[in-house]
């Protein structure tokens, strides 16, 4: 005979299925096409997620959707499947992301434009790395090559940091929760100066995470000055918008980080030749101050010993010819004595010293 | 307590620094200039020597 079958009430049976599903399901990804997308209340979001046989209702939080939807665009949700008290199947969705370059594309133009109108982005806004760095505070996954290429540039070019290192997962839906712990991580302890999100190249959908609205509004937010190095040097993300410095690779954002040691090195042994240089060139210019300043004094001296010589020579000259010698030797005569008749006079000519006697005197 | 690597290149910039400023004096100068080459040969080392200290955080961001 058969066994009775159970016999549930129309409740319990619902709660029957929740519960078998949930088992089943307890975070299941699913791919589609968004269609009748729509907010009700301000915090309710309905949309379908279709392919082209099947569609299913999907229900979630306002604050849950981190990328912005339209119809259309394809996305990836993390959700739990559930039987609603009036029988209808739908999925309770927890996370979304866009998939597809069409779709990430125009969720990024889209969530872009509502932040930039934010002012989330502003330059104004943007604060220059401390200088110097001691202590960075690294995101990034362990595993990934980007964070192995930081760690090579980083040891590379200079020593003696402290860094602390948050791994965490840097693609997939579960990652920009992460990536936000982390920040609040190193925000709430204040140990490190400065926060590097670091992540290597890949697809379009692997950087998806990095367009997550919570993850731009957290680094927006961070005390803490962050830089991103996030893909390649052509990949833009709105977490580099966000971001204080941006570098287009994690190598870059380790050279921008550190200074290079070899660069240091020259740059010292350079300095100390210049300062040797310019010690050289400083004795040198004193020494020819002191040879100048000697030839000035002693040409000095011989302009005032001229000078002191044509006095002498021109004194000289005016006592040469006030010399009675030099009147005798134009055919003068100098007279001494009585100039009476009859007195003897003494007469002086340049050759001869003659006495006369006076015979006659006139006035003239 | 000992000076880090970065206060060694800040000092070295100051004192090279000395040499182009109106304090310059000839006769300090050579001291001065031996100072400075050792530091900066002291800089190199440290430099050479130094090494970064990475630590991966215990704390377990997926939960």
């Amino acid at each position: 005979m058969d066994e009775p079958m159970q016999v549930y009430s129309v409740s319990d049976f619902q709660a029957v299925c929740n519960q078998i599903m949930e088992t089943a399901f307890s975070g299941v990804i699913v791919e589609g096409e968004v269609a009748s997308f729509k907010v009700n209340q301000g915090k309710f979001v309905f949309f379908d997620l279709k392919d082209e046989q099947s569609s299913v209702g999907c229900f979630m939080m306002k604050f849950a959707l981190r990328f912005p939807l339209e119809d259309g665009m394809k996305i990836r949700v993390r959700a739990v499947p559930k039987l609603t008290n009036w029988g209808k199947f739908s999925l309770t969705v927890q996370a979304i992301m866009p998939v597809g370059e069409g779709s990430l594309k125009k969720s990024f133009e889209l969530l872009k434009k509502k932040l930039t109108e934010e002012g989330l982005f502003a330059p104004e806004k943007k604060r220059p790395l401390p200088e110097p760095i001691t202590k960075i505070g690294v995101i990034s996954s362990t595993q990934a090559a980007g964070y192995a290429d930081f760690c090579k540039i980083l040891n590379e070019r200079w020593g003696g940091l402290e860094v602390q290192v948050a791994h965490t997962q840097v693609q997939g839906m579960t990652a920009a929760d992460q990536i936000i712990k982390a920040l609040a991580y190193f925000n709430e302890r204040s140990e490190v100066q400065v926060i590097a999100l670091i992540r290597g190249g890949g697809s379009a959908d692997d950087l998806a995470v990095f367009n997550d609205e919570a993850l731009v509004r957290a680094i927006a937010a961070s005390k803490i000055p962050v830089i991103t190095g996030i893909g390649h040097e052509v990949d833009e993300s709105l977490c580099d918008l966000a971001a204080d410095v941006v570098a287009s690779t994690p190598s870059n954002a380790a050279q921008m980080l550190t200074r290079d040691r070899r660069e240091t090195i020259a740059g010292m042994r350079d300095d100390v030749k210049r300062i040797n240089n310019l010690f050289n060139t400083k004795v040198d210019e004193l020494l020819r101050i002191n040879r100048d300043e000697i030839a000035r004094v002693g040409h000095d001296i011989v302009v005032k010993i001229t000078t002191v010589e044509n006095e002498i020579a021109a004194q000289c000259k005016i006592l040469e010819q006030l010399n009675p010698d030099k009147v005798l030797e134009r055919g003068y005569a100098l007279m001494r004595g009585d100039t009476k008749v009859g007195s003897v006079v003494e007469i002086t000519t340049f050759k001869q010293e003659i006495e006369a006697k006076v015979t006659k005197v006139k006035e003239r | 307590m000992a000076k880090n690597v970065s206060e060694k290149i800040s000092e070295l910039k100051t004192g090279v620094d000395w040499f182009y400023s109106d304090d310059f004096k000839l006769e300090e100068a050579s001291d001065r200039y031996k100072a400075l080459t050792n530091l900066a040969k002291e800089i190199e080392k440290d430099l050479a020597e130094m090494k970064n200290e990475i630590n991966v955080i215990a704390e377990d961001f997926s939960k």
